[in-house]
């Protein structure tokens, strides 16, 4: 930028790369880019802004601590608070899910870059891995029902939570598998080099080069999971009352909430659908601070 | 870098420490078993335990309204009833995931319940409302056929000579009709179309199911309340919307022509009169669709609970048959609370009397 206001002190032998010293076609073209690329921009954030607002503005008067530990009404029409057992059913069933499905897509992706590369198993898994990302909420929920649910004879939270690990677990292989393949070969090298083993290399120095990314991978599959409402309706039931125990009883999440409330014709039930949306997004939230908060922790640093 | 290394261990510690918690804090059990305890033949104030249902989403209103009765009055006996459709409900009644159903139509060899495992216990009935928007116009005279024409896109504006003969005295404007149906597959649908197969069974000609093959230029909405909305939106709209939703939603509706030739509005007392017209088979399986009586509203829409026959837990069929029993009798008084139509005593004794061979 300096360069640009003093395009006089320029000598012959350094050629002045500034803007102002550019053709005005290819100044005006450079400007049109730019200009294209903010609208671009704009137009990708407004959507966000927009829903941010709207959850906000409309969740924002139904929120409160009773909003959040009351039992839910039974009666759709009348006004009045409670999600509590939707943000407990949130809380542990997504929650599971997370335990269930991130030790094994992070030790997955470990065995995928550092072990298996590129032989006929590592390939075969990386391929199903990128099918199952594609594979419908519902069809999930769908192959639980029949596998597990029917088997027990009862919709639980953990069935629920197994649903969401299927979905979140191919996410979590292919992200971390990347975010293990950014880390560069001279620190590992450097790391055998010392004396360390496969397995020391790879807890010690390639886990921690690559926890940040594998974070924000597992964060987004959390994310996306926590906003699932197909397989939860399928393979949860529901309560209005409070259910901690995971393998025993139905249960319910924010997001089968918001569906149940969001269909019925009563002001009442559309502002917990409200109010639900917005606990929701503040769940989120308040896990992916979190999570970068330990990720930050554990990440080797000045690389 | 000891240190770094000794404070990553330590997160390391604190992030293990608090999953093992969530762990055990989801396996530990912080709520009472699923087996009823005590005894539930008491009545249903002292019965305890839990009971699943699922099914129609029609009746939801009014079987929530119980429910939440009950959690006043049966302080350790725990219902959910989960509206996820007929369809799904009986699938779910197939597989025992729940210890009852709901359902607004009966029961197919295909729906995987067998036959003689199961009663059908009717609880409540609600009309169907023809409901419309149109401007300048307070009350409206709709006969089968003409209803019929209007939906198959045989007539297109309000002043047809047809709709006219219907509501003579009435000046009808030219204003185009919008017809307005439901997307998704429903009981409502199912009902609404199987009223026009039997009543104007010469016009109709686009059959009776969950969905039917409306014509290109009519308009879908969502749910009972997607279609509300068309109505109230377009001027010159017609609909078809059950009497809860409509009512909440204060749209107005066309009186009906039914089986003796009157004209009747929606009303609970009609429905009720058309039950007592309904020919009530063995099963207590029954039709009230275009029933005679000259008080009885035509388009009328039955629901029933499916429970079955024998529980192999006693203690469950005794709490089943509690709950029923209470919806029944002292909750037929909140039906009409939530605009749903109780069952004339006839039908609510035998109702009774099928609910005690349930052992």
């Amino acid at each position: 930028m300096t360069t640009a206001t003093a395009p006089a002190k320029r000598s012959a032998a350094t050629p002045d790369l500034s803007r102002a010293a550019l053709p005005l076609r290819r100044r005006a073209i450079d400007l049109t880019a730019r200009l294209l690329m903010v609208l671009a921009v704009l137009a990708a954030g407004v959507p966000l802004l927009l829903v941010i607002y709207h959850v906000l503005a409309k969740g924002v008067g139904i929120v409160d601590l009773d909003f959040l530990t009351a039992d839910i009404p039974v009666r759709a029409r009348v006004a009045g608070p409670g999600m509590g057992p939707a943000v407990v059913g949130t809380l542990i069933i997504t929650g599971a899910a997370a335990l269930l499905s991130i030790p094994l897509g992070v030790l997955g992706a470990v065995y995928l870059n550092e072990y298996g590369k590129q032989s006929l198993l590592a390939r075969v898994i990386r391929t199903m891995a990128d099918v199952m990302t594609g594979v419908p909420s519902v069809v999930m929920g769908l192959f639980i029902l029949v596998v597990w649910v029917l088997a027990v004879g009862e919709q639980t939270g953990f069935a629920a939570a197994l649903a969401l690990a299927c979905l979140m677990l191919p996410v979590i292989i292919r992200s971390s598998e990347e975010m293990l393949r950014l880390v560069p070969d001279e620190l590992r090298q450097a790391s055998a080099a010392l004396g360390a083993r496969r397995w020391r290399t790879t807890v010690s120095v390639v886990l921690p080069a690559a926890i940040s990314g594998i974070t924000s991978g597992a964060m987004l599959a959390i994310a996306r999971a926590a906003g699932e409402t197909a397989p939860i309706v399928v393979v949860a039931g529901t309560v209005t009352w409070t259910n901690w125990n995971l393998f025993e009883g139905n249960n319910t999440t924010l997001t089968a909430q918001i569906f149940k409330n969001a269909v019925e014709p009563f002001e009442a039930a559309h502002g917990r659908a409200w109010g639900a949306a917005l606990t929701l997004m503040m769940i989120v939230l308040v896990f992916t601070i979190l999570a970068r908060f330990i990720a930050g922790r554990f990440a080797i640093k000045n690389r | 870098m000891n240190q770094k290394v000794l404070s990553r261990r330590g997160v390391a510690g604190v992030a293990l420490a608090a999953i093992t918690a969530i762990a055990l804090a989801a396996c530990g059990s912080g709520q009472p078993s699923t087996t009823p305890q005590g005894s539930a033949a008491t009545g249903i104030e002292g019965a305890s335990g839990e009971l699943k249902g699922s099914g129609a989403s029609f009746p939801n209103a009014f079987y929530q309204e119980i429910v939440a009765e009950l959690q006043g009055k049966a302080k350790n006996l725990k219902v959910t009833y989960n509206s996820v459709g007929s369809s799904t409900g009986k699938k779910e009644f197939a597989q025992g995931l729940v210890d009852f159903a709901g359902s607004d139509s009966l029961v197919k060899d295909s729906d995987g319940i067998a036959k003689d495992s199961f009663y059908y216990l009717p609880t409540v009935a609600a009309p169907i409302t023809v409901s419309y928007n149109l401007q300048g116009v307070d009350k409206l005279q709709l006969s089968a056929a003409t209803v019929a024409k209007i939906f198959q896109r045989d007539i297109k504006t309000w002043n047809d000579p047809a709709i006219a003969a219907d509501n003579p005295g009435v000046t009808l404007p030219a204003t185009a009709i919008t017809v307005a149906h439901r997307t998704d597959g429903s009981g409502t649908t199912a009902n609404f179309t199987k009223y026009l197969t039997v009543a104007a069974k010469d016009t109709w000609k686009l059959g009776t199911g969950d969905t039917v093959e409306w014509s290109a230029d009519t308009q879908g909405g969502a749910k009972n309340t997607g279609v509300a909305q068309i109505v109230t939106q377009v001027n010159g709209a017609i609909g078809y919307v059950d009497l809860s939703d409509a009512t909440t939603l204060k749209l107005k509706f066309a009186a009906i022509k039914n089986k003796d030739g009157k004209f009747v509005l929606p009303t609970l007392e009609g429905t009720t009169a058309g039950l007592n017209g309904a020919k009530v088979n063995d099963d207590l399986s029954y039709d009230p669709l275009d029933a005679s009586g000259a008080d009885a509203y035509p388009i009328t829409a039955p629901t029933f609970l499916l429970v079955k026959r024998k529980y192999d837990d006693p203690k469950k069929a005794e709490l089943v048959k509690a709950f029923v029993k209470y919806m029944l009798t002292d909750g037929q008084a909140l039906a009409k609370e939530v605009h749903f139509a109780p069952l004339p005593d006839s039908l609510k004794q035998k109702a009774l009397a099928q609910l005690d061979k349930v052992s």
